[in-house]
């Protein structure tokens, strides 16, 4: 796999960047994906904000200091168009964000690239009920199997916090799944 | 039995040569009790199939560093007249009408267009850098509002939601 500074440069430079690119959007496409899925829960929304992300990405390279690594830059472009994308869409149909919530699982239930059984529905539902970046904590180390210092980079929260939410997520889905 | 130098604080024999054993047992036992977890390991979701393997040429279409394609312009050698006096004849007929049009103004947008822009677009101005560039002594409270304020409905909110008419502080010269 090519070093993540020489990606960054090759992307930097007019004569690289279409292959850097590309090798950029084939090294991230599901990472991304999955994570944007987990927020937007329809397939079809998700490879919308997967492309804007990848598109943002190439239009704010130059402005990459490398403060942070580069995959942690990308994740948080992709929550953040994720969660705009969330909010446009509930201005958009003129109803709340938790009525929107509530809408995308119903959805779920005709999505075709839906194929959860009765336990994984409610284990959407459960996950609706946490806040926003305890939702997004979850996902990320249940899930996508991310390590804290790396969730950390990304919605820049210390380790101790993430290990606190995550404690807590976990433990609220469990009483929703155990209930009735 | 260990002793702290500084302190007299004290801990179990073989404390510390046992700790990181116990400290591992935990953890192992954390991730057991994980496993055991009623949370379901997947979460149901797909993609369609050979989805990943064209999302890359979907996303480099979008973008602009293609090189464009070398058309050959030979083959149409003969078209190059009769667009070119096509062209002049456009020419002509716009240059001659040219310093009657009126450039477009801003006025000449309509609002509804207007009001879609600022609906669409994230303008991500916080409510500080809003007030550096909205002039607020100009503004009038008809400004946000679409329809008029009765006075009945202003005295009617007052009356149901301020429990003491003193909170409001108003200044009653300003109205007389």
């Amino acid at each position: 796999m090519i070093a993540e500074e020489t990606l960054v440069n090759e992307l930097k430079q007019k004569e690289s960047q279409a292959r850097a690119f590309e090798v950029l959007v084939n090294t991230y496409k599901e990472r991304l994906y999955w994570h944007i899925r987990r927020i937007v829960l329809n397939h079809d929304d998700a490879d919308d904000v997967l492309q804007n992300t990848f598109i943002k990405v190439y239009r704010n390279i130059e402005g990459f200091k490398g403060d942070s690594k580069l995959y942690s830059w990308m994740y948080r472009i992709a929550t953040n168009e994720s969660l705009t994308f969330l909010k446009q869409k509930s201005k958009k149909l003129g109803i709340s964000d938790e009525e929107l919530k509530t809408t995308m699982i119903e959805n779920l239930q005709s999505d075709v690239y839906f194929e959860g059984s009765e336990i994984q529905l409610k284990l959407q539902q459960a996950m609706a009920t946490l806040p926003d970046k305890q939702k997004l904590v979850f996902t990320m180390k249940y899930f996508q199997e991310m390590k804290y210092d790396e969730i950390s980079e990304v919605l820049e929260t210390s380790v101790g916090a993430l290990k606190a939410s995550y404690h807590l997520a976990v433990k609220k889905i469990e009483t929703y799944l155990k209930a009735d | 039995m260990g002793k702290d130098k500084e302190n007299n604080f004290k801990t179990p024999e073989g404390y510390f040569d046992s700790f990181h054993d116990r400290l591992m047992d935990k953890i192992k036992q954390q991730e057991g009790e994980m496993e055991d977890s009623i949370i379901p390991k997947s979460d149901g979701f797909t993609t369609p199939e050979g989805y990943f393997e064209h999302l890359p040429e979907k996303v480099l279409s979008k973008l602009d560093f293609k090189e464009p394609k070398v058309i050959q312009l030979k083959s149409y050698k003969k078209f190059y007249y009769s667009a070119a006096a096509i062209a002049a004849v456009f020419l002509l007929i716009f240059g001659l009408n040219w310093k009657t049009t009126t450039p477009v103004t801003f006025e000449d947008l309509a609002s509804a267009e207007i009001d879609a822009y600022f609906e669409n677009t994230e303008l991500d101005l916080s409510s500080y850098e809003l007030a550096e560039v909205v002039v607020i002594d100009e503004l009038s409270i008809d400004d946000v509002l679409e329809n008029q304020l009765e006075e009945d409905n202003i005295l009617e909110y007052l009356d149901e939601n301020v429990e003491d008419i003193e909170d409001l502080n108003l200044d009653y010269d300003d109205y007389e």
